[in-house]
Parts: C-alpha cells; sequence; structure tokens
C-alpha cells in the first residue's frame, strides 16, 4: 500500500482538486439525505412537538402520545428518554443555550437542578394555570405543583414510599400480618433473619436508594410532630439536626447494627436489590412504589410482589408516610410551538388520562373518579394519603445541594465513615448554601 | 555533483511549488496541510473553551439570562470548598496509581508480545482490545466484576470478601484498576512501536560484549524506548488528571465522597447544583493545572531521550 502511495506520483494540485471533489461529493450526499429523513418521519404531520423524559415516563407517555395523534393528527410528538443523570445533562445544556424542547420532564416542588422551582423561576416554564384540570390539584400537594400560585408542571399523581416486599418469602417465614409499629417492625426482620433470608434489600451504591429509608421514616419521627416542620425549617428557625431527623437516622443505623440489611449494601446496586427480592433472596426493600413495575419484571410472577407502609413510630396512629408527586413534564415558555405543548398537556390533565399514567406507574392518580384504578399494591398506603402523609423532602428544599449531601452522608455512615452529628451538620450547612 | 543535477531537475515545477509554502522541507510542519484540520479544531475546540472562561467570573446558573460578574469569588469559594480540596486529593492519587501501574504494566506486556512468542500477534489484540470498548461500558462491566458477593465476579474468583467499590478505603484503587485494565494495552502499544525501533545490532553487540538480558535492557533497550515513556507518561498523567466516565459510571463519586475526582465535582457544580459559574471556574483551574503539568512533564522527559 505504501508503494503504492509512493508510486503514484499524484502532484499537490491534483492531490487538492481531489479532495475537494470528495468534500464537495460528502456535501452533497451529506444535503441529499435530509429530504429522506423527513418524508420517513414526516406522515403529513403539520406541526411537530418535541419530549424528553426520563426513562420511568416511557410506558405512560409513548401511549398517551399516541392517543393524542389519533385525536389530534396534526400535531405529532416525538418522544426521547435518558435516564435521569443524562437527561439532567443535556436538558440542562439545552436550556442553558435556549433551545429547550417544546416539552420535558420537570420535577415537581423544588430541590433538584431541573424541578419546577428552578427552570419557572429562571422563566422557561409555560404557565399552565388556565388549563381545567389545574383547578382540581389537592390542596397539600399545591406546592410541587405552583410557584407564586401558577401551575407549571403536569404530574399524574403521587407515589409513595414503603417495604416492597415478597409474598412468598413472607409466607415461608409464617408472616401472617404486615406490621404496624416500629417494634412490631423489628420483630418482624428479626424473624425473616433467623427464617435464613435477608430481611431487607439495600442498593445504596446507587445514590438515590441511599434517601428511602430516611424518607420512609421522617415523616413519622419528623412531620406527625410537627407538620409545619419545612415552614420552620426555611425560615431559619429549625434544622436537621435538632428535630427527628437525627431519630430518623438513628433508627436506619439500628437496622444496620441488628444485621438487617444485605452484606455491604454500599457495594449493591438498585438492579441487585431489584433482583434481590424479586427473586426471594431477601425478603423486601424499602422503595419508592414507581419502581414496583421493575420488581415485577424481575419476578417470576408480578403476583410474588406487595407493598406495606414503614411504620416509623411505635403508636401506630403516630405513623404518617411520604406521598410525592411523581416526575411530570412542563411546556417550554419560549419555544415557537408554546401553545399546541400546552395543549397536549391539557389533553394529560383530562381524567381518563390522569388514569392512564397513574395506572402504567403504580401511582395514585392526582385526582379520582369510578373509572379510576389504585394499584393493588398501593392500598395498604390510602388510608395515610388524607391527613398522614406528606411530601418527599427534597420537594420542599431552597437548593439542588442537600440531596446529594444526603445521599453521601448515609454511604458514609454504612461505611462506619462518619458519625449522624458529622451528617446531619454537613445537611444543615447544605441547606443554608 | 548531486546538488546540480538537483538543482536542474526542479525549475520546471518551481515556479507552481513556491505557491504552496516553498520546498518540502521536513523540519517545518507542512501548515497547509493541517490548516483544515486546525480550522475545525479552532472552531469546534478552541473558541467555546476560551469563550467559556468568561463564565468562570460569573455566578450563571447555567439556565435563564440572569448572571453578573463576581470577580474573583468562584476561585476563592474553591479554595475554601472542603469537596473539591478532596478530590482534588482523590485525582492526585489516582493519576499517580494509574500512571506508575498501567504503564508498569504496559511495559512489561510490550516487552512479552516483543519477544518471538508463536501467539504474539493474537495476544497483542488481546491485550489492547479493552482500549477500543467505552469507558462507560467497562464501568458497567466491572460492577459486575466488583459485586460485593463472596460468590460473584473477582471475590468468587479470587476467595475474597472485599466491597471493591463500596468500602471507602478500597473504592479508589479498584477504580484505579479498572482503568489500568482497560488502558494497559494502550501503552503497550506505544512501547511496541518504540521496541521495534531498537537496532537489533546494538543487542547483538551488547550480547558479545558479555552484557545478560537484564543489562541489555537497563542500557541498550530503556535509554531508546526513552521517547515512548515520554509519550505514555503524559497521556496517562493527562488521562488521570481529568479522569471521568470511569467513576461516574462506577461509584459517582461515592460512597460518600471517597472516589470524587476534581472532574466529577465540576460536572456536579454544573449540572446537578445549577452552579455554572463557579464549574467553569473549576474547569479552568483544571485545565490550567493539567497544562502546567504536561508541559513540566515534557520538559523534562525529552531531556533525557536518546537516539540509536
Amino acid at each position: 500500500m505504501t508503494d503504492l502511495l509512493h508510486d503514484a506520483r499524484v502532484s499537490r494540485g491534483r492531490f487538492l482538486r481531489m479532495m475537494g471533489g470528495l468534500a464537495a461529493a460528502a456535501a452533497v450526499t451529506a444535503c441529499s439525505t435530509r429530504p429522506e429523513t423527513t418524508a420517513t418521519t414526516g406522515s403529513g404531520a403539520a406541526t411537530e412537538l418535541k419530549f424528553i423524559g426520563v426513562a420511568d415516563q416511557k410506558a405512560a407517555m409513548d401511549k398517551l402520545a399516541a392517543a393524542y395523534q389519533q385525536a389530534k393528527p396534526s400535531v405529532r410528538i416525538t418522544p426521547s428518554y435518558a435516564p435521569t443523570d443524562q437527561v439532567q445533562t443535556s436538558l440542562r445544556t439545552q436550556l442553558g443555550a435556549g433551545n429547550a424542547p417544546d416539552l420535558h420532564v420537570v420535577y415537581p416542588g423544588n430541590g433538584s437542578a431541573m424541578s419546577m422551582t428552578q427552570i419557572a423561576g429562571a422563566g422557561l416554564l409555560a404557565d399552565l394555570s388556565a388549563q381545567a384540570w389545574t383547578k382540581t390539584i389537592p390542596a397539600g400537594f399545591k406546592p410541587a405543583f405552583q410557584l407564586d400560585g401558577k401551575t407549571y408542571i403536569f404530574s399524574a399523581g403521587s407515589s409513595v414510599i414503603g417495604a416492597v416486599y415478597n409474598k412468598k418469602v413472607f409466607e415461608q417465614a409464617g408472616v401472617e400480618a404486615p406490621p404496624a409499629t416500629w417494634s412490631e417492625f423489628l420483630a418482624l426482620c428479626d424473624k425473616l433473619k433467623k427464617a435464613g433470608v435477608v430481611p431487607i434489600a439495600l442498593g445504596a451504591q446507587t445514590p438515590w436508594v441511599t434517601q428511602l429509608i430516611t424518607y420512609a421514616l421522617v415523616p413519622s419521627t419528623v412531620y406527625a410532630k410537627d407538620p409545619t416542620f419545612d415552614d420552620k425549617q426555611l425560615a431559619g428557625q429549625a434544622s436537621f439536626a435538632d428535630s427527628g431527623w437525627r431519630q430518623a437516622m438513628e433508627m436506619y443505623l439500628e437496622l444496620q447494627k441488628r444485621g438487617f440489611f444485605n452484606d455491604k449494601p454500599n457495594g449493591t446496586t438498585f438492579e441487585q436489590q431489584t433482583a434481590m427480592v424479586a427473586t426471594g433472596k431477601a425478603a423486601m426493600a424499602i422503595q419508592v412504589s414507581a419502581v414496583l413495575p421493575d420488581f415485577r419484571k424481575a419476578a417470576s410472577s408480578p403476583d410474588d410482589l406487595s407493598m406495606f407502609p414503614l411504620p416509623g413510630a411505635d403508636d401506630a396512629n403516630s405513623v404518617w408516610i411520604p406521598a410525592g408527586v411523581v416526575v411530570g413534564l412542563g411546556a417550554s415558555a419560549k419555544g415557537k410551538n408554546a401553545e399546541e405543548a400546552k395543549a397536549f398537556i391539557d389533553f394529560l390533565g383530562k381524567q381518563e388520562n390522569i388514569n392512564a399514567w397513574a395506572k402504567e406507574i403504580a401511582a395514585i392518580p392526582l385526582t379520582q373518579d369510578s373509572s379510576s384504578t389504585i394499584d393493588p399494591a398501593v392500598e395498604s398506603f390510602l388510608p395515610f394519603t388524607k391527613d398522614r402523609a406528606v411530601p418527599f423532602m427534597d420537594q420542599r428544599w431552597p437548593n439542588a445541594e442537600v440531596q446529594p449531601v444526603h445521599f453521601a452522608v448515609i454511604q458514609e455512615l454504612l461505611a462506619g465513615d462518619s458519625t449522624i452529628d458529622e451528617a446531619l451538620k454537613k445537611m444543615d450547612e447544605a441547606y443554608r448554601k | 555533483m548531486t546538488l546540480l543535477t538537483a538543482r536542474r531537475t526542479r525549475p520546471a515545477h518551481a515556479g507552481r511549488r513556491r505557491r504552496f509554502g516553498g520546498r518540502f522541507n521536513p523540519e517545518t510542519p507542512p501548515w497547509l496541510f493541517a490548516a483544515p484540520a486546525l480550522v475545525v479544531y479552532a472552531l469546534v475546540v478552541l473558541y467555546p473553551a476560551v469563550s467559556g472562561v468568561v463564565y468562570a467570573f460569573t455566578d450563571w446558573s447555567g439556565i435563564g439570562q440572569d448572571m453578573s460578574f463576581v470577580g474573583l469569588a468562584n476561585f476563592r469559594t474553591l479554595l475554601a470548598d472542603e469537596q473539591a480540596m478532596g478530590s482534588i486529593g482523590n485525582t492526585l492519587l489516582l493519576t499517580v496509581a494509574i500512571v506508575v501501574v498501567q504503564n508498569g504494566v504496559g511495559l512489561l506486556l510490550a516487552l512479552g508480545v516483543h519477544a518471538r512468542l508463536k501467539s504474539r500477534a493474537l495476544l497483542r489484540v488481546v491485550f489492547f482490545s479493552p482500549v477500543v470498548v467505552s469507558p462507560v461500558m467497562v464501568a458497567f462491566l466491572w460492577k459486575y466484576i466488583y459485586n460485593p458477593d463472596p460468590s460473584a465476579g473477582l471475590n468468587g474468583l479470587l476467595g475474597l470478601r472485599v466491597d471493591w467499590l463500596g468500602d471507602p478505603s478500597v473504592a479508589l484503587w479498584s477504580i484505579a484498576g479498572m482503568v489500568v485494565w482497560q488502558y494497559a494495552g494502550y501503552s503497550m502499544v506505544i512501547f511496541l512501536a518504540g521496541l521495534e525501533g531498537v537496532p537489533r545490532e546494538l543487542h547483538e553487540a551488547a550480547m558479545i560484549d558479555g552484557a545478560g538480558t537484564f543489562q541489555r535492557f537497563r542500557y541498550v533497550t530503556w535509554p531508546l524506548l526513552a521517547p515512548a515513556v515520554t509519550i505514555n507518561l503524559m497521556l496517562s498523567t493527562i488521562g488521570g488528571l481529568k479522569l471521568f466516565d470511569q467513576v461516574f459510571a462506577a461509584t459517582n463519586g461515592g460512597p460518600g465522597y471517597a472516589t470524587e475526582t476534581l472532574s466529577t465535582v465540576l460536572y456536579k457544580q454544573a449540572f446537578v447544583f445549577g452552579k455554572f459559574g463557579y464549574s467553569t471556574a473549576i474547569a479552568l483551574v483544571l485545565a490550567l493545572f493539567v497544562a502546567a503539568v504536561s508541559l513540566v512533564q515534557v520538559y523534562y522527559l525529552r531531556g533525557r531521550e536518546v537516539s540509536a
């Protein structure tokens, strides 16, 4: 080959002409592919709405986007999905560069870089307040949907955090009823451990999993005693260190001390945690109901799995649960298709569509009618949702730093590298930033 | 006479050639030839990078138009930021481990596959193959290998009970291991190119003088490998200092902050915390640091290069 090149003796001028020719050919080819792509994706739609979402939204969104296209053939929705971290990176870059998609994922409330408060605060989300469904948002959920009284995000409902458990394992260990108090819960774990099964699978290597046990306990240890804790904390009158957060962390570590977690939780991932419960190697996992479909997929039969509220208090009447609005979507305020995008969200706000979306992710529908269905696995949470439920804590945190600090300090505590005092101090520092 | 002949044969093309920058001289870089690439590089890499520097002196959140100049405040924050400072320590430890082990293993592999082995062509491919895999895929793969279960992955193979990625005192070294596994083959190829350039006659002469295997390596091979050493050390140092993909995919900086590197911190500041200004300041410091280390390294290592 080298000899061939040597012998070919192409003059520099000829070489440059050849290269120019190649470049021109490449440009022509590149241009010629463009109409073809449009032809294959076009199908005569007048407006194309781009949606960027997280993987959890795929099942519901695909279904409803298809339904919308049938109802309104002139609008086509082209969705794309990616894991949360990647969406966060690409979407923020697009928002920053001023070329946001028409519709995109938005996290309810505040507390993360892609949350409603942060994006709406930058003037990048369209106001949805005129839409009919926004009038029926339950009062307790308003901080998750609204900023300064205006609604900026659509979400199909709420999910709860509790214990996802394998019914077969519970039966084999002779467990009859789910526990109603913290002592009963500890006794249950003890029984399961004696039966030779890991009581609680914990995949703390996956950062977001670390927070779920504290989130499940804090409603009972903090909010049951003081439902206005968030407001006091925002006003600087309360802190993590001087609140029931300390007790929740102590309870978390008690579970570890008693050997109720799998070996080496910091080296175990969410996927491994899921597989452990689904296959019966572990009895339960403290998880958010939105990932119930993942557990069901990994199990031999989806009916093997159910959920119960994690009792964070010794008095059954003082047990509160976390029920947070699920990840939703908003319309770009500055996109050229803002009106069409808002019309799609109005469509999502119809009761039958709220029901359809909620069903896909085992969520409790935002508003309910006779055709609403509630996943049997989360039925045991319903008595709590009226007056003994609080939104996921991060949705009221003032900045995006507290949550990652919470992840990190839990990993440090599990590794024995830190103390509860240090952990709470770091969280308070992040809160005040 | 030769010179005269050469001159006589050239005039026909001389005029045309001058238009393109004169006679070919191996000492001067072929600027015209490199121009298209340089233009693309300037437009795609240099211009955005330099224009981004401005943000290091602002409090831009990454979204919206609100931003104000804050002078050197971001750099002062960096000096007081425990997490960022801790990540510098982690980054340096990782870099040293990667540079030493990756090049050590790469050199041994190169010496091994340079020997007259029957299967050396196959072995070269095998050792190089991890390099072509995406670093994120390698990290996901190694998450399975580093499964803490005593009966699975590396623990099962070695009969150990190590929490490779979950134990804060081990996790950093586990990541270094993963990087070395992937890039030792890369160092090997560069060393191999160096070894191929060591003249056989020098070895033969040394053997006649009675030099043993080690002495031949020490006094013949090693000095002549110096250019390959320079390139390898520089590439692995730069790679180590800006390590991101593997850490992000394997541990995301955890457990706690045990594997946080400067790159993961700057990523989080930008995309998780929404502090683009501060993140750009960290990126600027990182870029200047990498450039300074590389320049010092090249200056020092070039000094010890010899040719056969």
